[in-house]
């Protein structure tokens, strides 16, 4: 496993990365005790909750509903750019215009081979 | 602040106009919900409250470290999107690594999501689960995977293309029917002699 390399999609797992063990200064100390400050804190208010025996409701995480109103409210933070009005083109007006093409080519092609008696209907279990 | 918005875009209309300009300002930019919200132009109990809204994207210091508290983040730690108009707000940019990542052994507070509670979620969360997307360490060379899919793949797609330009089959020859080619099953008059068919060769 030493000679594993990184790459898009596959991450480096934190056991082989090299500054867990080399490179350890005061500062990430720091951010790590801070981090597990914050961490025991969120384990503490659960904790409280889910031993309490007169609790009889669900225990509501605000992390989950922050994440779900983010999720379905995204529209007044949206701004047509660039980007955005290409995607929007990309995703919605485009599959309609093509698809739209596409099969009334096809169909007129096959229904005018119809007419003409040149159609071939071969026996295939796919078409 | 939604005054705002109706102060700077006033025009010259009747007082009923205006009223009507403002209801509809509103309701448009209001996050109000159901009937309640349209009569009335307020929020509805329910849903989220006002402070863990997902805002405007933060530009200040002081907009970052709110914001930072709000999602329960150290403000080191806490990186919004960038303000692109994609619709993100102020919800920060977690690394985009899956839960199979986390360590199997930690005592989670939800051990089949291998999540804390109150740990705030990575916005493609649904997407990271243990059953869908892995991001983790592969066990062979990046390379080596792809060579093989996209050889096999390959190959595969060269073997049935030239199998449809050089068919192979068994042999075959129209049916032989016995008693003439079945003279008389196929209506031929009895009196008349049919002509002698003859399948083999000898």
């Amino acid at each position: 496993m030493a000679d594993y390399r990184e790459a898009p999609l596959a991450t480096q797992p934190k056991t082989l990365d090299p500054n867990e063990y080399f490179h350890v200064s005061t500062k990430m100390r720091q951010a790590e005790n801070q981090r597990a400050a914050l961490r025991a804190n969120l384990k503490l208010q659960y904790q409280t909750q889910l031993n309490n025996p007169h609790r009889r409701e669900l225990i509501e995480d605000p992390a989950l509903t922050r994440w779900v109103h983010a999720r379905g409210n995204s529209y007044p933070n949206f701004r047509p750019t660039f980007k955005t009005s290409l995607l929007g083109a990309m995703f919605g007006v485009v599959p309609l215009v093509f698809f739209y093409y596409v099969f009334k080519t096809d169909r007129d092609a096959r229904e005018k081979q119809i007419q003409d008696g040149t159609l071939k209907r071969k026996f295939s279990l796919s078409s | 602040m939604r005054t705002c918005h109706c102060v700077s875009q006033q025009q010259p209309v009747t007082m009923a106009g205006v009223g009507f300009r403002r209801w509809a300002l509103a309701v448009s930019k209001g996050k109000g919900s159901g009937i309640s919200a349209l009569l009335s132009g307020s929020r509805a109990a329910s849903g989220v409250s006002k402070d863990n809204e997902v805002g405007p994207c933060p530009t200040t210091p002081e907009e970052m470290a709110a914001a930072a508290r709000k999602y329960m983040m150290r403000v080191e730690d806490y990186k919004p999107y960038s303000d692109n108009g994609e619709g993100y707000g102020d919800y920060p940019q977690l690394p985009d690594r899956s839960q199979h990542e986390r360590d199997p052994w930690y005592q989670w507070d939800h051990p089949d999501l291998r999540r804390n509670w109150g740990e705030p979620l990575h916005w493609d969360f649904d997407m990271y689960t243990r059953n869908r997307v892995d991001t983790s360490a592969a066990p062979v060379a990046w390379s080596t995977m792809c060579k093989q899919l996209f050889g096999f793949l390959g190959f595969m797609l060269f073997m049935f293309y030239m199998g449809e330009k050089f068919p192979c089959y068994q042999p075959v020859a129209p049916k032989q029917y016995p008693y003439n080619n079945l003279h008389l099953e196929r209506g031929g008059d009895p009196e008349k002699q049919p002509e002698e068919v003859k399948h083999y060769e000898i």
